[in-house]
Parts: C-alpha cells; sequence; structure tokens
C-alpha cells in the first residue's frame, strides 16, 4: 500500500507537469487548429531562459523563473507572427503548417544542443530540494510547488478564459473562428493572444523540471508528445479534458510501475492512448477529431 | 552520367591513396569517447590522458619519427554513433589503431575493427563479453573481477545479506548486474528485486519507490556516469535509508560531489591522486584527474610503443596487423600505474580497492591483490 501512494504521488507530481504541458498545448490547438509541436521548443527554452538567468546573469531564481515566463511567451508569439501567419497568408494548408512547427522544434533544439551542449545543467533551488514526508510518501518541497502551481494555472486559465473580454474572444474563436470573424474579432490577434497565453502556461513545467533533474534540450520532443496524447484523450477544445487527459497518463505511466517492468513506462500510455483513439476518439469530453486535423 | 561520376570518385580515390603513400605524414589514431552524454566527465579525463600522452610522444620525437595525431569522436554511450565514427576513422582516416571506450559501443564496433584490420583498445569498458575479442584489447579488467570482490565484501564483512537492485539498462549495467547476482548469491547473499533504469534518465522515483517496498539490506546501483548522482539523491528523497553500493564506475565528480552518494560502498580501481600524472592532469585541465586518465594515457602510450616495434619489424609501414603482432609479442608493457600484461583473453588484471564514499574520498578498506 505504501508503494501504491508512494507511486500515485509520484505520478501527480509528474503528471502536474504534463498538466501545465498540455493546457498550453490544448489550448493553442483547440483556437488555431495549428498541430503546433514547436511548442516543445518554447517548454525547452524556458527551461534555458530560467538557467541562463539565474546562472549566466546570476539573477536571484524568482527573478529568473518570471523572466523565462515572459521571454517564453514573447518566444511563443514570435513563432506565431514570423512562422504560421505568414504562411496561413499564402494559404498554406495544416500538414505544411505541422511540418513547419516539426522543422523549427529540431531547429531550436539542436541549436540549444551547441549552445549548451546535449548534457543536462542543473539550477540550484536551494532548500526547494529538500525531502518532506507526507505519511508514507516522500516528495521534496520543489514536487509539492509543482503541484501547487498546475492547479493555480488551471483555475487561472479557466477564469480567463470565462470572464475576461480576451478569454471569450479566445472561446469564440475556438468554437467557430467563422463566427467569430463575422462579429469582429481579429482573428490573428487572438492567436497571438493564445500562444502568448499558452506558452506561458506551459513555461512553468520546462522550468520546475529543469529545477528539478536538469535542463536538457531534447526534453521537449517527449513532452509535446505526451501533451498531444493528452489532449486528444481529454478532448479536443476541453480545457478540463486536457487536465484529466495528462493526470490520467501520469498516472497510468507511475501506477504501471506497481506490477509491470518500469521499462515499459512508455509502452503502457501509448498502448492505452490507441485503444482510446480507436474505442473513444472524442476523448472524455470533446469534439471527435477529425482525420485531417493536424 | 554514371561513368563520369565513377570516374571522379575513381580519381579522387587515386589522389587520395597517392597523396597517402608519397609522404609519411602524421601517424592517425581515433578515439571513439563519451564526450557528451551522461557519460561526458569519463570524456573529460579520457581525452585529456589521451592528449597528454600524445604530447609526450610527440616532444620526444614522436613514433619512428613521425607525429601522432589522435583524432577525438563522440558516441554519445551510443553504440551506433560510435559505429558511424569508427566507419569514418577507417574509411576517410585510415587509422592502424582506435582507442574505444564503454561496452556496448565497443561491441559494436569490433567487428569493423577485424574487417579492417584495426586494432582497438579500451580502456574503460568493462563487461565480460569484451573478453576473448579479436583485433580487441583492454587495458582494464571485466567488470566481474570488480563486482566479485565487491559482493564478497558486502554479503561476507558488511553482513548484508539482501540487495535490491537499480540497473541501467545496457550492456554494462546488465552484465555488472548478472555477475552481482551470481557472487552475492555464491556468498550468501539474496537479491529481492531489481528494476531496470535508462542510462539517460533523469527521473528514476517510479523504480526507486518499488524497490524501497522490498526492503533488504541494500540497494546496489549497477550504472554508472553523472546519473548515479541523480539515483542517490532520488533515493535518499525517497526516504530510502540503505547502505549503497556501486564498482568503481561511480567515481565521477558529480557522484562524488553529490548528499546523496555520501557513504556508498564502492570499488576502486588503483589510481593515485597525488602522483606527477594527476599533477600535471590538474595543472593542464584544471580539474581533478581521476582512474581514466590514466588508462588513456597509458593506452596511447602502449599504442606508441607498439607501433614502434611494428614499424621496426616492416621496415616502415604501419597497419593493424603489425600493431596487433606488435601487442601479442611484447605482452608485458610499463606504464606509469605499473606493469601491464595482456592475459589470454586480452583483458588487464588489476588490483582492487574496496572503501567507502566520504566526502568526496573514496576511505580504502581492503586492497585485493591481483591473482598473478
Amino acid at each position: 500500500m505504501d508503494l501504491f501512494l508512494q507511486l500515485a504521488a509520484t505520478g501527480l507530481v509528474v503528471g502536474s507537469l504534463y498538466v501545465l504541458c498540455a493546457l498550453g498545448w490544448g489550448l493553442i490547438y483547440g483556437t488555431t487548429l495549428h498541430f503546433h509541436v514547436a511548442h516543445g521548443a518554447v517548454f525547452t527554452l524556458a527551461a534555458y531562459f530560467a538557467y541562463a538567468g539565474q546562472k549566466l546573469l546570476g539573477l536571484p531564481l524568482a527573478v529568473a523563473v518570471i523572466g523565462a515566463i515572459v521571454a517564453a511567451a514573447v518566444s511563443g508569439m514570435l513563432i506565431d507572427l514570423f512562422i504560421y501567419q505568414p504562411l496561413e497568408r499564402r494559404g498554406a494548408i495544416r500538414t505544411t503548417l505541422f511540418i513547419a512547427s516539426l522543422g523549427l522544434l529540431t531547429l531550436i533544439e539542436n541549436l540549444l544542443a551547441i549552445i549548451f551542449t546535449p548534457d543536462p545543467l542543473r539550477m540550484d533551488v536551494g532548500w526547494l530540494a529538500d525531502a518532506v514526508q507526507l505519511g508514507p510518501v516522500f516528495l521534496t518541497r520543489l514536487h509539492l510547488v509543482s503541484m501547487t502551481t498546475a492547479i493555480l494555472l488551471f483555475l487561472a486559465l479557466m477564469v480567463f478564459l470565462k470572464h475576461s473580454r480576451w478569454g471569450q474572444a479566445i472561446r469564440a474563436v475556438s468554437s467557430s473562428p467563422e463566427m467569430a470573424r463575422t462579429v469582429g474579432i481579429d482573428l490573428r490577434r487572438v492567436h497571438l493572444l493564445t500562444y502568448a497565453v499558452g506558452s506561458a502556461i506551459s513555461a512553468p513545467a520546462g522550468i520546475l523540471i529543469a529545477m528539478d533533474v536538469g535542463v536538457e534540450p531534447y526534453r521537449g520532443t517527449t513532452f509535446v508528445l505526451l501533451a498531444s496524447v493528452a489532449v486528444i484523450m481529454g478532448g479536443i477544445g476541453s480545457i478540463p479534458g486536457a487536465l484529466l487527459g495528462a493526470l490520467f497518463l501520469a498516472l497510468l505511466e507511475n501506477l504501471g510501475v506497481w506490477k509491470i517492468p518500469s521499462e515499459w513506462q512508455s509502452t503502457i500510455s501509448f498502448g492505452v492512448f490507441l485503444v482510446f483513439i480507436v474505442v473513444r476518439p472524442r476523448g472524455f469530453f470533446g469534439r471527435k477529431i477529425q482525420s485531417a486535423e493536424i | 552520367m554514371r561513368t563520369i561520376l565513377s570516374a571522379f570518385f575513381t580519381f579522387a580515390l587515386l589522389a587520395g591513396s597517392s597523396a597517402a603513400t608519397a609522404q609519411p605524414g602524421p601517424i592517425k589514431i581515433g578515439a571513439i569517447l563519451p564526450l557528451t552524454g551522461s557519460g561526458a566527465s569519463y570524456g573529460v579525463w579520457m581525452k585529456g590522458g589521451a592528449e597528454m600522452a600524445a604530447e609526450e610522444i610527440n616532444a620526444a620525437g614522436g613514433i619512428a619519427g613521425r607525429k601522432l595525431e589522435v583524432i577525438y569522436e563522440d558516441h554519445a554511450a551510443d553504440a551506433s554513433k560510435a559505429v558511424n565514427a569508427m566507419r569514418r576513422l577507417v574509411e576517410v582516416e585510415k587509422v592502424p589503431f582506435s582507442l574505444t571506450s564503454y561496452s556496448a559501443p565497443t561491441l559494436a564496433i569490433q567487428p569493423i575493427a577485424v574487417q579492417n584490420k584495426v586494432v582497438i583498445m579500451n580502456g574503460g569498458g568493462q563487461s565480460d563479453n569484451l573478453a576473448n575479442k579479436d583485433y580487441l584489447y583492454n587495458n582494464i579488467p571485466v567488470v566481474s573481477n570488480e563486482v566479485g570482490v565487491i559482493a564478497d565484501w558486502l554479503a561476507k564483512e558488511k553482513k548484508l545479506a539482501s540487495a535490491v537492485l537499480i540497473v541501467a539498462n545496457d550492456e554494462a549495467g546488465r552484465n555488472a548486474a548478472k555477475t552481482f547476482r551470481e557472487r552475492y548469491g555464491a556468498a550468501g547473499g539474496k537479491v529481492l528485486a531489481e528494476e531496470q533504469v535508462a542510462l539517460d534518465a533523469t527521473d528514476f522515483r517510479a523504480q526507486l519507490a518499488k524497490v524501497k517496498a522490498r526492503g533488504g539490506d541494500l540497494l546496489f546501483i549497477s550504472s554508472y556516469g553523472r546519473n548515479v548522482a541523480i539515483i542517490a539523491d532520488q533515493a535518499r528523497e525517497l526516504g530510502i535509508t540503505l547502505p549503497m553500493a556501486g564498482t568503481s564506475w561511480i567515481l565521477v565528480p558529480e557522484v562524488m560531489k553529490s548528499k546523496g552518494a555520501e557513504g556508498i560502498l564502492t570499488t576502486r580501481l588503483p589510481f593515485d591522486p597525488n602522483s606527477a600524472f594527476a599533477k600535471k592532469f590538474k595543472d593542464k585541465y584544471k580539474t581533478d584527474a581521476g582512474f581514466f586518465a590514466v588508462q588513456y594515457y597509458s593506452a596511447t602510450m602502449i599504442f606508441a610503443k607498439a607501433a614502434q616495434e611494428a614499424i621496426k619489424k616492416s621496415g616502415g609501414a604501419l597497419n593493424g596487423e603489425g600493431v596487433k603482432n606488435a601487442i601479442e609479442s611484447i605482452r608485458a608493457f610499463d606504464t606509469i600505474s605499473g606493469k601491464l600484461v595482456f592475459q589470454a583473453n586480452h583483458g588487464a588484471v588489476m588490483d582492487i580497492e574496496v572503501g567507502t564514499l566520504k566526502g568526496g574520498k573514496v576511505e580504502v578498506e581492503k586492497i585485493i591483490k591481483a591473482a598473478p
């Protein structure tokens, strides 16, 4: 039982990072229908911004983290502004955008590897690394911060989308771009805003994992893949669905270890994903995915 | 078009080969090392050791009057990268000899070495499967010697009767774990659980939680490189208070400095941090030398000696076969860490020390002398 609790807790910690990545990616995909795999690069950039802020510029940790989140949001906007929007203006189909995104992901990851080496770089987190014991479960303070961040950002995103004017504009575009345009919403500006918000929400995941186990150039690919799986499992266009999908994946991966040797971790998650996409393609609660949607 | 191309290639090949035979340029050898990735710390030592040896050889007039040039390639612990590097060294650089490292990459390039008659010398990888391979010489003992020593010591002298294992899912990790099971079992110990982890992973908590639930007296880490520091840190984070143990693989700066690895029980291969070599290394590279720096220094020196002999025998030409024959006929080489005698299995034997990692240093408790 202790093992079950520990694995569940570890699953929730990993899950909170998947949640942040999936919320950002899902918001962007649900609104723009861009299969934005370069989101993985934004996630990784955030980690390197934080690392560079703390280690190279000598900023205090909190300042470095906030700076990195802002820089990540700007990076997301720049990608939309200089890559996707020009492509869309020229009438590129979604597959073209996806290929461009994939190219960008590879380019940024490799540039980071050239600049910072492919080796994991560790940040100083001081007392955040200390272990805390909750009954039979051991976590670090940083893990508690991860979970709290995920919950707070999820709630903040829900409030923003429901109650702010900009949030409502995003929802309008998400549910029907044509209708939104008809009522005078500027799609390009809403897309830019979505990229800023989506990138800012996922940035903490990259930074938190960097603080926990180190900054690496290629981690974003795995995360964006898992985020897209979580979003499709949860139901495209549904923010609570993305949350649920991400937690489900993380718990599955970690609890699976209980009875199955741990080298099967990713096999379990992608196996279940395949079952999902065949048996229940609309996910927990979302729109049915169309074959042409990427 | 095809004829033009093939004519062009023939010309290029001829031009290349005539250039190679016309003037005896430097003697080029390869060094396929972990320059990036989890094992990059070994790479710093290995490359530094080889570099220092090459500089000393060249300062003393080179090998039979020819300069020695080492071409460094990175395998990042990945066998397929090692194969690409080896192909490049063999086909483009036409080396007669290459230094190599790590078990899986070395096993992967050994067939290419045989095919092209290029001697490879491994000073780092320790899988038992590296023994008895044509054209491959190991100036390091295979891991079963070390694992055997520590398994005995843990079971009989430390009275740690049951163990759980964290095993790197690669040739070296699995091989060491297999030997550990055999020797620890033979010494009366019992292995309760084993979890495999990817060598390049950074989150080992699920696997550690699982072995923690099995109890036991000891956590044996059959992995290497800087990730051992993360495994040790995360084990302590999860409240695992068991003593931990490993082999000399774990003695990289990241592990020695890590809080979690303090007190880890380990083997060590003989290395004197106060030697003239270690001091020179530290002056040159601004970082402490380690065992593997000496290993690759020695391997390069062994090559120089063998190459000298081969050139003398052939009257000028140098190829892999000549180097191999020279190693076989010399057998015993004087190195800065004492006499190294290649065994019939193409490996070396060394004294093995056991002790505890304390404050960044190994406090040696016992030295097991190499069988003569």
